[in-house]
């Protein structure tokens, strides 16, 4: 029979081992999956790190999509800390583009473009950092379960798209499609490779962001709050910690983060408001954030290698005609073995015998 | 009466039930897992592995309700793997769920690619209750659906007197309000939170293979189309009630029925609020089901998400 | 032997060791039928150990149960339930939201599928009738008073069928007139032939409803008597002992200016109780006040009120004559107020931050930790360093979780950060409890030091001895009011036992 007896100190090469015994594990699962299809996972993981990194126009593409992963997972990151569930981070994210889209199709022509992009990315972040308070504010106040009320912004978020994408916001010389006017160039966030790159200035926000929150939580005493309250809320509230104000500014962080990645996305990359505008990242993020142990800058290196994994995932389907799907099977099967494998750095597990008479 | 509003109000209804059935049975499966104390959040993935599965039985046996029970076992055994997890390492079960989501996404997606658009030859197929179903009005949006509707009834019924008129109800309440009290009294709770959500996910695929198997027998990736994700919604709708998950179920699948009969006339926009109305609502329902357990002390069960460790006592 | 046919239980020798303590040492307790017999002792005396191995919660490691005259092993719970024991714990096992129906008929084998609620409303209601109190079998349970739900768990044992019941301290929760009812049940419950083990500190309730007295202390037991043979001074010194004490090395206080002035204060506990019940206490600077008496009459509570944490519904408190009535922890931190709460890992610790993160808890805001936006973890870390030591904690690796630590230094980090921000009033509740020898002596000498250098101590603890060693006044406090303050060189013992368990108000200028 199996028993758990806490452990009083986790060794470091057991907090080491876990994560990287999760990466192996995950890639033999996904291995296992492939074989069952009569796919070579030799081939496949060869093929998905080629496509990552093949060549610098893929390695720029793998860095389009780190790019949004970085800016939500670092936000989320300080906002798991808080124990504040966040996985509303799609929703964040289309707010954020709707917002800052907003400007772009229907804001004075003649703006300057640093001005007219200034604020494009300044309302995006509002945007994110609104559709994260609602239910930081109904968590403080009332005891309103997170998870569940972010869940459903996210929905609520996509179909405030959709009302606009076939309303009034779509462009009457789309031929009926749900697509808004091309955003016009001074609404264009520049790129910073010349084409076929799409690589755009998305990056450095990213990076400093990253630092940014990595200071915050190391360095402030927000960060510190912060983490008092998601550790002890009583503790805090005996330091004399103002919890509410905390929570909603640490969401709000968070919520903006990503509602900057959906404008910045949206308007450098996509260069259009669309219906589907790569609004997922706001899962993976969760992945990415949860894979890093909530660490801004470990976020960073997980955002990269989650999307070195869905580039190359798009690589080897149209080369090797190997389903996307794929991608989503590892991805899952690591988190599995992570969230398996925690047990293991609080509990000893050992073998009990029945108590003899 | 304009008779022809009035027949397409009947095929929009009976069409509610035919969808809210898709939807039911993983609520139902959901309601009673979190009864018991396990938030899962996969049950888009379940419902998918279940749709997938059972399509796959379906076209080797040539047997639509083999092939549904094929796709509620493959279901099932995903679902264990959250139960494990998530009860005996006392992971974190929002992220699990999240986990199993995007891995039954992705499992389906991968595995579902060669059998696109390949159409089963045998489906499930409606068999009208004799005698009910020439009521006017109901019998043809109640009593003239296939087995899977009829089961769902059976299910809400059944699990409605379960919940509140048994021995079994009560002990399953229990660990999901006070896991403690209940340990003391000597139920097992690990074993309780097993079963509940090894049989929740087997709902959940019954309503993913319901889809390939009868109403859409084909396979798309994604067919499902998110409607795991509505159903972890619909039981916060539905309180945690098997009654009020049929009446949810019904009336999102209406919603759903009427959005159909709207695309066909040309109006997006209307479509759009429409689609947002259940979430909107659900939104509010948890706002006051949260407000009403420190009133009526019933609501969200005490013990959701939270793992149980006999030695914290 | 002599009237062994009547004997319902009897635990002979009994022996329960923990690490570090022995809880019950070779005890020996016998109850007969149609009794109640009470379990007399302060806290760890180990009468809540010897009736858990009754439970079957514990097995022991030497001594044997006979029940009826036959020898029984009780290695479960569900043991002791077969052989017809059931048990009332302090803290109910009941699920708010269930009905009273639903609670009893909980796991219970014997009820079959189908739950027949008129069936069961029907043996609850006979049962309630037979010892003549009112339930409504369909209330659920938060509808209920925490009288009515004590009887469902009562009722709870009934049903399967116990023919001894034990009850721990059931009037901790109760109201005089809540108790009033209960021993009304437990005397109809005698006269059916019940077997009652009742366990408690309070005297008068003691000596108005059992017929025998078993007084433990210190694990051991003292002896057992009947009710009607002895007096309440005479319990009293059975349940405190006069064990020659020693007391610590220490100069003589010089009390100052009045520190803490509680006047009239009345408080609630969480569950809506009366807590607080006027209660008036004065410490003055350079003296340590104890506060003696057995835990839950309402010693948490004042600690909580003065620091901050409870709001105070009546009375006021002031600090260095200034009023602080309901002021928030950070003010009263301000005016030099620290705690070093019983509950370690609760209020005063953060269980997973490091040492240092926990060391700053009170100084974060501060130069030189915080210049107002940032923290210097440097500074942060030769802070907590100096408090390690000072004080000489055992922290085994820098960054690891506060929770590694062992208890005697976990108090020690606690404190020392309490201590470091030289406060002028200091409480400490039960700040010994669960601490190996060493480190209880370096607490005890922590607060003399504080003592000597001016800071005004408050001392609430479980442990009298402690309180005889260290403090230099002893009021004892009982159901929310203080009985009495005495000076410690003029304790009488035995005066002190009777006031603990609410025998006489005596005060002592």
């Amino acid at each position: 029979m199996l028993r758990f007896e806490k452990r009083d100190k986790t060794p470091v090469q057991l907090r080491l081992m876990v994560p990287v015994a999760s990466v192996l594990l995950g890639m033999l699962v996904g291995s296992i999956v492939m074989l069952f299809a009569h796919v070579n996972p030799l081939r496949v993981y060869g093929a998905i790190v080629s496509g990552a990194f093949g060549s610098a126009y893929r390695f720029s593409e793998t860095l389009v999509i780190a790019v949004p992963l970085i800016l939500i997972s670092v936000g989320l990151t300080l906002a798991y800390r808080m124990k504040f569930l966040n996985i509303g981070a799609k929703g964040q994210y289309i707010i954020g583009a709707i917002f800052g889209s907003y400007l772009a199709l229907f804001g004075p022509a003649t703006m300057s473009r640093p001005l007219l992009l200034t604020l494009m990315m300044v309302l995006g972040t509002l945007g994110g950092a609104l559709w994260a308070v609602i239910p930081a504010l109904l968590k403080v106040y009332w005891n309103v379960n997170e998870v569940i009320a972010t869940l459903l912004l996210n929905y609520i978020a996509s179909y405030i798209l959709w009302y606009f994408m076939y309303g009034t916001w779509r462009d009457p010389g789309s031929h009926g499609f749900p697509l808004s006017k091309n955003f016009a160039l001074n609404a264009q966030l520049p790129r910073i490779l010349p084409p076929p790159s799409r690589l755009h200035i998305g990056l450095y926000f990213a990076l400093v962001a990253a630092v940014i929150v990595w200071i915050i939580i190391r360095k402030t005493r927000f960060g510190y709050e912060a983490r008092v309250i998601g550790e002890n809320e009583r503790a805090a509230r005996y330091a004399g910690i103002n919890v509410v104000k905390t929570v909603i500014i640490a969401a709000a962080i968070s919520g903006g983060l990503a509602g900057l990645a959906g404008i910045a996305h949206t308007s450098a990359v996509l260069r259009i408001l669309q219906l589907e505008i790569n609004s997922d990242y706001g899962y993976t993020a969760i992945i990415a954030a949860w894979l890093a142990g909530l660490d801004p800058l470990v976020a960073v290196v997980v955002s990269v290698l989650l999307a070195a994994l869905e580039a190359g995932g798009y690589q080897i389907q149209i080369v090797m005609r190997v389903p996307f799907g794929i991608v989503g099977v590892i991805e899952s099967s690591i988190l599995f073995c992570l969230l398996a494998g925690e047990i293991f750095t609080h509990y000893r597990i050992t073998l009990a015998r029945r108590i003899a008479a | 009466m304009n008779p022809t509003f009035g027949s397409i109000l009947i095929k929009v209804l009976a069409g509610a039930i035919q969808s809210g059935t898709i939807l039911l049975l993983p609520t139902l499966g959901e309601v009673l897992t979190e009864r018991s104390g396990v938030l899962n959040l996969g049950l888009e993935g379940l419902m998918l592995i279940g749709a997938f599965f059972g399509f796959l039985g379906a076209m080797k046996t040539g047997n639509p309700y083999i092939g549904l029970l094929i796709g509620m076992a493959a279901a099932a055994g995903a679902a264990a793997i959250h139960a494990f997890i998530s009860v005996t390492l006392r992971g974190n079960q929002t992220v699990t769920g999240l986990a199993l989501a995007i891995f039954g996404m992705g499992l389906t997606s991968f595995y579902g690619d060669r059998w696109v658009s390949q159409r089963l030859t045998v489906a499930i197929k409606p068999m009208a209750i004799p005698g009910l179903s020439r009521i006017p009005v109901l019998g043809p949006i109640l009593f003239s659906q296939d087995l899977i509707v009829y089961m769902g009834y059976v299910l809400v019924a059944v699990f409605w007197f379960l919940l509140f008129k048994t021995k079994i109800g009560v002990n399953l309440r229990a660990v999901g309000e006070n896991a403690k009290a209940a340990d003391a009294m000597g139920i097992n709770v690990v074993g309780t939170r097993y079963f509940w959500t090894i049989l929740g996910g087997a709902l959940a695929g019954a309503g993913g293979a319901y889809i390939t198997c009868g109403i859409h027998p084909y396979w798309l990736n994604g067919i499902t189309s998110g409607r795991g994700w509505i159903a972890v919604a619909l039981v916060v709708f539905a309180m945690w009630n098997p009654v009020n998950a049929f009446l949810g179920s019904f009336l999102f699948g209406s919603i759903e029925a009427l959005q159909l009969q709207l695309q066909a006339g040309g109006t997006y926009i209307n479509s759009a609020l429409l689609s947002m109305l259940p979430y909107l609502t659900t939104f509010v329902v948890i706002i006051v089901a949260t407000l009403i357990v420190r009133v009526r002390h019933v609501g969200t069960p005490k013990e959701l998400g939270v793992p149980y460790a006999r030695e914290d006592r | 032997m002599d009237g062994q046919e009547q004997l319902m239980l009897v635990m002979n020798d009994i022996t329960k060791r923990f690490p570090g303590i022995v809880a019950n040492d070779h005890v020996s307790f016998s109850l007969r039928k149609g009794e109640i017999h009470t379990l007399l002792g302060e806290n760890g005396a180990g009468k809540s150990t010897l009736m858990n191995v009754l439970d079957g919660i514990y097995y022991p490691d030497e001594g044997e149960i006979f029940i009826e005259g036959k020898r029984v092993d009780l290695r479960s719970p569900l043991d002791s339930m077969k052989h017809g024991i059931g048990m009332i714990h302090q803290h109910f096992m009941l699920v708010d939201s269930l009905s009273v129906i639903e609670n009893v008929v909980l796991g219970l084998e014997s009820q079959g599928f189908f739950l027949d609620r008129k069936a069961v409303a029907r043996q609850i209601e006979a049962i309630a009738t037979k010892y003549n109190f009112r339930v409504d079998p369909y209330a659920k349970i938060w509808q209920l008073s925490v009288g009515e739900q004590q009887r469902v768990e009562i009722i709870k044992t009934l049903i399967k069928g116990a023919r001894i019941l034990i009850l721990d301290e059931p009037t901790a929760v109760l109201t005089p007139q809540e108790s009033d009812e209960l021993f009304g049940i437990l005397r109809e419950m005698k006269a059916e032939g019940k077997s009652i083990v009742f366990i408690s500190h309070k005297l008068n309730e003691v000596m108005a409803v059992s017929d025998r007295i078993t007084v433990l202390r210190k694990g051991r037991l003292v002896g057992t008597v009947d009710t009607a043979a002895i007096t309440e001074r005479e319990l009293a010194k059975m349940m405190v002992g006069r064990d020659v004490l020693f007391r610590l090395e220490r100069k003589e206080a010089e009390p100052g200016r009045e520190i803490l002035n509680v006047t009239d204060a009345q408080a609630y506990s969480d569950r809506g109780l009366v807590a607080l019940n006027k209660l008036s206490i004065t410490v003055h600077a350079g003296e340590i006040m104890g506060v003696a008496g057995v835990a839950g009459n309402g010693q948490v509570e004042l600690a909580e009120c003065i620091t901050g944490l409870r709001h105070l519904a009546g009375g006021h408190i002031s600090v260095d004559g200034v009023d602080v009535t309901n002021a928030s922890p950070c003010t009263l931190a301000a005016a030099g107020v620290n705690y070093i709460p019983a509950d370690r890992l609760g209020v005063g610790l953060v269980p997973n931050l490091s040492t240092v993160e926990n060391a700053m808890l009170r100084k974060y805001r501060q130069n030189p930790v915080s210049n107002g936006t940032f923290i210097n973890y440097g500074a942060a870390c030769t802070y907590a360093d100096g408090l390690i030591e000072k004080y000489d904690i055992a922290v085994p690796l820098p960054n690891a979780p506060v929770k590694v630590l062992s208890g005697g230094n976990m108090q020690k980090l606690l404190l020392a950060r309490e201590i470091g921000e030289n406060p002028r009033l200091l409480i400490a509740e039960h700040p010994t409890r669960g601490l190996d020898v060493g480190a209880t002596e370096f607490v005890r000498r922590a607060l003399l030091e504080q003592r000597d250098s001016g800071v005004g101590v408050l001392l609430i603890s479980e442990d009298l001895d402690e309180i005889l060693m260290v403090a230099d006044q002893v009021a004892v406090m009982y159901e929310g009011r203080i009985m009495g303050v005495v000076d410690v060189h003029d304790v009488d013992v035995a005066q002190i036992g009777l006031m603990m368990a609410g025998a006489t108000t005596a005060v002592k200028s």
